[in-house]
């Protein structure tokens, strides 16, 4: 399934790569949706992620020769969309992580969403209110479909910090979620 | 190990891609499309194939049609050759058609040149066949003009023999 999308895609993007402006209109209606999701998560504004998506999608269609095919071209895409939204993030100069979850210490593995009643809205709008950093670590790992050591590699972290704050993320947003419920149901 | 939000994630995957970026977004990334370099790099590429595919029909229509002159330029010898072969023949069936009418002891001796010749003429025919040049033609040209000749020699001698015997008779 994922080398016959590598093989459809590919037929565009050589369509790209010789100078057809149709095929780059399909190759940005095929992924733009899914990329603006990624930025917005990450960069938590609307206006900014569209900024972070065009420079994003600019920048991959400039580099579309050095896009060789091995990977899927959406993990491509994806590598370029996650770094220019940390790099939206850093320059906003927000602190990326806790200065107390600096220290790479293992939490202890325990499912606490077990039997928690979860609705999409919610937890997408509880994902929102974490901070840069555990935003976009639990973001990159749940929903962008990176492991810790992509996160470790992407965020310049060690693959044990990337787990632990992982961790940390996922106590804050079910802490974020628990008071949700609370204000919902008083 | 379970985590009940990751398979939550998992399994509503589609609805956590809500949003949808503003037409504001392709209508700034359109006018950076790069065109112009990437549409010279395919030209140049289609150039390079046009000129192999030139290249390659070009050396293709040499190796064919290269004998074509040849066994053009040899047809045309054979024609010429055929049209002289048939005018001498004619020539030379009437000239032993003229010298058949005569008896003479001489026709013997005439006869085994002839067939000589004949043979000659035959072997000749053949490596024209097999290895057709301008020399082989040649020869054959000059065996069909000795045997006229040696036909015409042959008549002048049979009508001289003849002659005296008229005279004789008249006298």
């Amino acid at each position: 399934m994922e080398a016959v999308a590598i093989q459809l895609h590919q037929d565009i993007i050589d369509r790209c790569k010789s100078g057809d402006r149709q095929a780059y209109y399909k190759l940005y209606k095929l992924y733009s949706r899914s990329m603006y999701n990624v930025c917005y998560r990450i960069v938590r504004d609307e206006a900014s992620a569209e900024d972070v998506l065009q420079e994003s999608f600019i920048n991959a269609f400039k580099n579309l020769d050095n896009y060789r095919g091995d990977s899927a071209f959406g993990a491509w895409l994806k590598r370029i969309v996650v770094n220019k939204s940390l790099t939206h993030l850093s320059k906003r100069k927000l602190e990326r992580m806790p200065e107390d979850d600096r220290f790479d210490v293992m939490m202890e593995e325990q499912d606490d969403f077990e039997g928690f009643p979860l609705a999409v809205d919610t937890v997408k709008a509880a994902i929102l209110k974490l901070p840069d950093g555990y935003r976009t670590v639990l973001s990159l790992y749940l929903l962008e479909g990176y492991d810790h050591e992509e996160i470790g590699q992407v965020l310049g972290i060690s693959e044990s910090t990337s787990k632990s704050q992982f961790s940390r993320s996922k106590k804050k947003l079910l802490e974020i979620l628990k008071l949700e419920y609370k204000n919902e149901m008083p | 190990m379970s985590d009940s939000l990751k398979d939550f994630i998992d399994t509503n995957r589609e609805g956590f891609d809500d949003k949808t970026p503003s037409a504001k977004v392709w209508s700034t990334i359109e006018p950076t499309l790069p065109k112009m370099k990437q549409v010279s790099l395919w030209n140049s590429v289609s150039v390079w194939r046009a000129a192999a595919l030139a290249l390659f029909c070009l050396s293709v229509y040499i190796l064919v049609t290269r004998p074509n002159p040849n066994s053009t330029v040899l047809a045309s010898q054979q024609k010429d050759f055929t049209d002289l072969e048939s005018f001498y023949s004619s020539e030379i069936a009437e000239k032993v058609e003229l010298i058949s009418n005569f008896d003479s002891d001489d026709i013997d001796q005439f006869t085994q040149d002839f067939q000589k010749l004949d043979a000659m003429y035959q072997v000749l025919r053949e490596e024209l066949k097999i290895r057709p040049s301008g020399k082989v033609k040649d020869a054959l040209v000059l065996n069909l003009l000795v045997r006229i000749d040696l036909l015409n020699q042959q008549l002048k001698k049979l009508e001289e023999r003849k002659k005296p015997t008229k005279q004789s008779v008249s006298i």
